[in-house]
């Protein structure tokens, strides 16, 4: 009978992988100890622990050892395993870096299934509320949480809901924003996909408390499983009488409907998302009136977004205190990130707010793929800002990431390493936003055009040092002029990399150099004439013919036919191309 | 199905939680599917099925370990609740005949235990 489970596996970022040469002498030790049928050990695929040299992880007493030597393995089969006693310079004592609030039941409960919610205290809160709370101490419990919206703005959820219950206008709606547009956001599909019923609940707690009759999903039409979670869901509801008239016995009547986005990135801004489910063309329009005043249909509206719904429940079942113990004075409770680019786990994490933004690069997500150093890490999306390097020690809530000219966002985290270059970053994001314009105000459309033109120029080799300057001022114009967030926030990569990567900027117009490597235009190929073996491969495989010579004389390349396509250095065996 | 109220709620809530089967659990959000959860669930649906297994196969989301997708949790024969990434449809074949059948975990799979 198996006693114990002991997996191993070797978490060092360098060096070949020693998990099998540990995992076999590790069995040879159990085996001389007679140990085989009680003791099971297992190589692992990942442990959730990065740079910690070999870990080993003892089930089901949950014991972590970390830099384990081969040495050591004596010690821990006749202390730990026989006699149960901890070896203290070998225990890893680490409080697990996630809190799963948003995130509570995703990847554990079936979506489909009502009762796998119910079991997981789902319709907990809502039944307590119904039965037990006054709306305002529904919007109370919310104030004392801390909660501030995850869609990007950080506006508190009880000021917005406290405002909309204030309207005397009836009828009354609630919307749930599931735009998602962010390029590299991806934390509302999974809630939604993983967990559609917290987002219902969180919603009727929403409409409960303001006095709204009628819901939207707004949901974009590029999630269609999303869309099909959610609408089996909402049906589900409907049957039980979670949704409907009197639910749950009690005076409170509610019903949901799902529409969809066409999936342009502005219809995620509140009142272009408004206008959208109006039937009309989806373009911004000014605030004030703000939605809780005056929003759809011309009516009193609590716009929230998934992530901000789905912690709603949490906070009524839990209480409002508990949540606000986790996270920081302006900033409580935790906050989804989806962090990619070069980045070893991408993926989902929820951290507490307040944790060091070098802990989820390195502790949680294991560091860069490629082992080279980070150089910066964008989070906000295209309304956001790089944080370079030397700043990963931030602590990250709202405040923090705003003084560092970035912001939250709604909770995309690109990771660039060396490889990256900045000028090329702000260019993308940039040209993100111009795409996505809608042209209806012209600080956003001329000022977004004006700044991606320049910026091209800036990549092609044809910046002038005058540009920089010129960039700063169509960017405060933008930003003070636009009608809408996405004018607003568009320049802010190009402020935020400026800010912090000047010189990057200034070597691409004055030494038409990109230190990344990544700006085509600046790059040349050449041949080391010392390594050449005149092997004639690149010049076969040149798909321009921009490469003359022959076996005698040797290769060349003509710079003016070059198209800087790689294929002579990708074929060359002797390294004998350079890049630079 | 009649109306649920408080009591109903509660009840249950009360029977899911009392009855604590063993499960396979494969990710089916739309980055799962992508990575082929589908076919895994497939596997599991059909080999339960012939060799009679009596352990539950049951769906669900995304926990965020994107890199491992698809990914698989199984509670078996009283043992620690297991993940599984990458899990391919031969890998979904030994989780049956090695941790479910015979109570070995499966090497090099593992990416989480709790
Ligand atoms: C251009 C633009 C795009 C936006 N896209 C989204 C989105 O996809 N999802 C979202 O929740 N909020 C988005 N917002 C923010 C919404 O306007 C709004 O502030 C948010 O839905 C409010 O919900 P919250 O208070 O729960 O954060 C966007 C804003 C702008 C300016
Ligand atoms: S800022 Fe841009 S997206 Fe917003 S209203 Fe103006 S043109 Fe449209
Ligand atoms: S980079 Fe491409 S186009 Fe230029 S010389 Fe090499 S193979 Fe030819
Ligand atoms: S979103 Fe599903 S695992 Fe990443």
């Amino acid at each position: 009978m198996v006693k114990r489970i002991v997996l191993i596996k070797d978490t060092a970022a360098t060096g070949p992988d020693t998990t099998r040469d540990f995992y076999n002498r590790f069995l040879d030790g159990i085996r001389e100890h007679k140990l085989l049928d009680e003791i099971m050990v297992v190589r692992a695929a990942d442990l959730g622990y990065y740079g910690h040299g070999l870990v080993v992880k003892i089930m089901p007493n949950n014991i972590v050892y970390h830099n384990v030597q081969n040495t050591d393995i004596e010690r821990i089969i006749k202390s730990t395993i026989e006699k149960n006693q901890i070896l203290d310079d070998l225990i890893l004592n680490e409080k697990p870096k996630q809190i799963k609030v948003a995130l509570r039941n995703c990847g554990l409960i079936d979506p489909e299934n009502i009762n796998d919610y119910i079991a997981h205290d789902g319709y907990k809160a809502l039944s307590n509320v119904l039965l037990e709370f006054t709306p305002e101490k529904v919007i109370d419990e919310l104030k004392k949480s801390g909660l501030r919206g995850r869609g990007g703005a950080g506006y508190p959820t009880w000021m917005k809901w406290k405002a909309c219950r204030a309207s005397r206008s009836n009828p009354k709606y609630i919307i749930c924003n599931a735009d998602e547009g962010d390029p590299g956001a991806y934390m509302d599909r999974s809630i939604l996909e993983g967990d559609p019923y917290s987002i219902i609940e969180g919603m009727m707690i929403a409409a409960y408390a303001v006095g709204a009759s009628k819901g939207y999903f707004y949901i974009r039409a590029e999630y269609p499983l999303a869309v099909q979670r959610i609408d089996e869901a909402l049906t589900k509801c409907r049957e039980v009488g979670l949704l409907g008239e009197n639910i749950l016995d009690s005076k409170f009547s509610f019903d949901i409907d799902i529409r969809l986005g066409a999936g342009a990135f502005v219809c995620g801004e509140e009142t272009a998302l408004m206008a959208s489910i109006e039937g009309k063309r989806g373009t911004p329009h000014p605030r004030p009136p703000y939605p809780t005043g005056s929003g759809l249909w011309g009516q009193p509206t609590v716009i929230n977004n998934v992530e901000t719904l789905a912690n709603v429940p949490y906070i009524l079942c839990y209480g409002g205190d508990n949540f606000a113990k986790i996270g920081t004075n302006s900033s409580k409770g935790t906050k989804v990130f989806a962090v990619t680019g070069k980045i070893k786990n991408s993926g989902l994490v929820e951290v507490p707010m307040g944790i060091p933004l070098k802990e989820i690069i390195y502790d949680i997500c294991g560091g860069t793929i490629s082992g080279k150093d980070v150089k910066a890490v964008q989070t906000g999306g295209p309304s956001g800002g790089v944080i370079p390097n030397k700043n990963l020690d931030v602590l990250v809530d709202y405040d923090n990431l705003q003084k560092m000219g970035s912001i939250m966002g709604s909770g995309g985290m690109i990771v660039m390493d060396t490889d990256d270059c900045m000028v090329d970053i702000a260019k993308f994001y940039l040209g993100f936003c111009v795409e996505e314009s809608c042209g209806k105000c012209a600080p956003c459309r001329i000022g977004g055009f004006q700044i991606l033109q320049i910026l091209n120029r800036i990549t092609e080799g044809k910046g002038k040092i005058e540009d920089l300057a010129t960039l700063k001022r169509i960017a405060v114009s933008m930003q003070k002029a636009s009608l809408c967030g996405l004018g607003q926030n568009a320049p802010n990569p190009v402020v935020s990399t400026l800010n912090y990567f000047e010189e990057e900027y200034k070597e691409h117009i004055i030494n038409k150099r990109c230190r990344a490597g990544k700006c085509v235009a600046l790059l040349t190929y050449t041949i080391i004439q010392e390594k050449c073996k005149k092997c004639a491969l690149c010049f076969t495989n040149c798909p321009v013919k921009a490469i003359s010579g022959n076996r005698e004389t040797g290769y060349k390349i003509d710079q003016s036919l070059c198209t800087k396509c790689g294929k002579c250095k990708e074929v060359c065996k002797f390294k004998a191309v350079s890049k630079e | 199905m009649s109306k649920f109220n408080k009591d109903t709620i509660i009840a249950i809530h009360n029977q899911e939680t009392a009855e604590q089967p063993d499960y396979i659990s494969v990710g089916m959000s739309a980055c799962g599917i992508a990575a082929g959860a589908q076919e895994v669930y497939d596997v599991f649906a059909k080999q339960i099925k012939s060799r009679n297994f009596t352990i539950k196969l049951r769906k669900c989301g995304c926990a965020g370990m994107c890199y491992a997708e698809p990914l698989v949790e199984v509670k078996a024969n009283g043992m620690p609740v297991v993940t599984y990434g990458r899990v391919t449809e031969e890998i979904a074949q030994l989780i049956l005949e090695k941790h479910v059948a015979n109570s070995i975990l499966v090497n090099d799979c593992v990416v989480n235990i709790r």
